[in-house]
């Protein structure tokens, strides 16, 4: 019982970092209707600025900081890149999306080299044991800010004039421009605000990984996609609920059904966007696109 | 006519004997003043991290250069930049071979890799020399690769079986459990830990083993999985990344094991971030050691340290610390002696032979006492090592040099 607590528990804390970068996709899709694949890279790339604040600056000032970098740096990309090709296909956009996941990374390396790192975390990593079953304030913490981020983004998205007008921008961008959404502006301030998700998913996952390097966000991309899909890519909350649920999924698939093992884990992930793509397109909490035709 | 026939073919066999003599002479990339040679290394993409393997002996053949070569000759050493992925390794290897004509590929990166180039260069008798992987293919089948040699690192399965052994003397009747990477490296660690504990026949045995693959985010579920067993000593035949999570979960679980850490995560620079994830369970956390490692203040003074900071300075590029950067010089040093050894004017052929042929006592940047032997059946050009623990932020190497067999 203790062992099948563990792996429900270790899941919960691996899921709550797949939630935290399906979080900045959903965001990004929401406000932009765009799938990033640089996204991962972003967050990556973030962190890194993080870790060179963190050498000089309190940890909440360097992490503050990073968060800013991280607006600019993601207005900045939409601004250069994606602006340019707004008119283009879908898969242009898509491949420039990866152009920017190769360019970061490379980037990266020339800036700091190759050598894994480490970030202190803003919770305990010591070990909390109850009843048999091991986890740290960290894990917690992860989650905890993950469902914190779900509560603003439905505020600002729901509640605020600005979160309308991102809405309004990237479901319909003409009819927008009529009644005064300044369009453009939005769509800069959308992969702003994906950013600082994504900052905020590689903070979060950096002390939980224990080391980070360039390849850091590679796998859990993978994860992170089947979570948002899972959930429902415009959803914020089926991306926590699609992370956390995945983290465990594929656990006690590992665990206990000896076909899956270690070899499988990752297949089983992406069969789960499969069969998700199939049964129900829309995602658990996402909402079918009806369109007027 | 018929009368000039016999002149004709007379030059004919003149011109093809001596077109013989002039190949026999040089073969591809040798000329009077160079010898070039090539190899593939990651200086981008997942592994970038290996990159020093090529730097670092980048920086040896300038070294050697400045002194005037080897035999009047400069090596011209090129390195393609493969990104870890096979596919571009065998093209990038074929460019080598057919554009930039090297006489020998030497340092080329990666079990899969090597792999996947071996039977081309053995078809085209170019020379495969001291492949950067501990796979012991590369050595023991010579007889259908006879171009091919062992990496120049003693191989996983002579790591896992000093492992099972040392373990023999740690403990009568040791519960030991193994993480391992889901591919033949960490397979072969863990079959030599068996083997190790056979031969040391004091009841030690693998009572659960766990692999991991690549592409997985964290190890935590499958070392969850390990602690249930209660073993007493606990493998990690992981690379940097999962290594280092393996120590964290490990520690969490309040799981008490002796850890063994493999060669391929034991550099001091991961073990310094498992010391600072974990604080004490990196102590008295077991690898094995076979070169000098620059961060080991008992080799601060040491002459062959002390040269290789200059040859960093002076030709390097990157991390004097990174301990790759001494492997791939004690490789590329191994390749200029058995250079020398093939002869003033050397043919792949004969430079087969001597690397095949080498006795060496003094590579300066391996521990003390080692020795380098090859013969035409034993292609392994190391397979001793120490047993080094991590105390204090340091590794400290102890015991006497050991051997798989």
């Amino acid at each position: 019982m203790a062992d099948l607590l563990q792996q429900i528990v270790s899941g919960l804390a691996s899921g709550g970092i797949y939630a935290s970068l399906a979080l900045a996709l959903v965001l990004i899709y929401r406000a932009t209707r765009v799938v990033n694949f640089g996204q991962g890279e972003m967050a990556m790339f973030t962190t890194f600025v993080a870790w060179s604040l963190a050498n000089h600056l309190p940890y909440w000032a360097a992490f503050a900081l990073t968060l800013v970098i991280a607006f600019a740096g993601g207005a900045a990309l939409e601004l250069l890149l994606i602006r340019p090709i707004r008119d283009a296909p879908v898969l242009t956009v898509v491949t420039v999306t990866i152009g920017v996941l190769i360019g970061l990374n490379g980037l990266a390396r020339l800036i700091w080299g190759n050598e894994p790192r480490q970030l202190e975390s803003p919770f305990s990593t010591e070990p909390v044991r109850i009843g048999g079953v091991a986890f740290s304030l960290q894990d917690l913490g992860t989650i905890a800010v993950s469902l914190a981020i779900v509560a603003v983004l439905w505020l600002f998205f729901q509640r605020t004039k600005v979160g309308l007008g991102l809405r309004a921008a990237a479901l319909n961008p003409s009819a927008s421009r009529l009644v005064g959404v300044r369009v453009g502006a939005m769509l800069a301030l959308g992969w702003g605000l994906a950013a600082v998700l994504g900052a905020v998913a590689g903070l979060m996952a950096a002390p939980a990984l224990g080391s980070f390097d360039q390849n850091m966000m590679q796998p859990i991309l993978l994860y992170a996609f089947a979570a948002a899909i899972l959930g429902g890519i415009d959803s914020p909350l089926g991306a926590v609920v699609g992370g956390l649920g995945l983290g465990v999924i594929v656990n006690l698939l590992g665990t206990y059904v000896d076909v899956v093992g270690a070899e499988l884990r990752l297949p089983v992930a992406l069969l789960i966007i499969l069969v998700v793509l199939l049964v129900r397109p829309a995602g658990l909490f996402g909402r079918e696109a009806v369109r007027r035709v | 006519m018929i009368r000039k026939l016999p002149f004709l073919a007379c030059a004919l066999a003149l011109a093809t004997a001596g077109g013989a003599q002039a190949r026999g002479e040089a073969d591809p990339g040798v000329t009077s003043t160079t010898i070039t040679i090539g190899g593939t290394v990651p200086l981008s993409g997942i592994a970038a991290a290996y990159a020093s393997v090529g730097r670092g002996a980048e920086a040896y053949f300038k070294y050697v250069n400045a002194r005037g070569g080897v035999n009047g000759r400069r090596i011209v050493y090129k390195i393609l930049d493969d990104a870890y992925n096979p596919a571009n390794t065998v093209q990038q290897t074929r460019e080598l071979v057919q554009q930039e004509r090297v006489f020998a590929v030497f340092n080329s990166l990666g079990t899969e890799h090597n792999l996947a180039i071996r039977q081309l260069l053995n078809t085209l008798k170019v020379p495969q020399i001291f492949p950067a992987t501990g796979a012991t293919t590369f050595g023991s089948d010579y007889g259908r690769y006879p171009w091919t040699t062992a990496g120049f690192q003693p191989t996983y399965t002579s790591e896992g079986r000093i492992y099972g052994r040392a373990i023999g003397q740690m403990k009568r009747r040791a519960r030991v459990a193994v993480l391992y990477q889901n591919d033949d490296y960490g397979k072969e660690i863990l079959n030599g830990i068996r083997q190790g504990l056979r031969f040391a026949g004091r009841g030690g045995r693998v009572v659960a083993a766990e692999s991991y693959g690549i592409s997985d985010p964290d190890v935590s579920s499958a070392v969850a999985k390990l602690r249930r067993s209660n073993a007493d000593i606990f493998v990690i035949a992981a690379t940097p990344r999962p290594a280092i999570q393996a120590f964290i979960a490990a520690n969490k679980l309040a799981w008490k094991a002796r850890i063994i850490v493999n060669a391929v995560a034991s550099a001091s620079n991961t073990m310094k971030i498992v010391a600072a994830s974990t604080g004490k369970r990196a102590e008295g956390a077991v690898s094995i050691v076979f070169l000098k490692d620059p961060n080991d203040p008992k080799w601060r003074n040491d002459r062959a340290i002390r040269l290789y900071r200059t040859i960093m300075r002076r030709h390097g590029t990157g991390d004097a610390n990174d301990v790759y950067n001494v492997y791939a010089m004690a490789s590329a040093y191994t390749f200029v002696e058995a250079l020398r050894k093939a002869g003033r004017n050397p043919t792949r052929a004969s430079f087969m032979r001597a690397v095949t042929n080498l006795n060496i006592r003094n590579n300066p940047f391996l521990l003390p006492g080692m020795r380098i032997r090859t013969s035409a059946r034993d292609r392994f050009p190391l397979d001793q090592a120490r047993l080094q623990r991590w105390s204090n932020g340091r590794w400290i190497s102890y015991g006497p040099l050991l051997s798989p067999r």
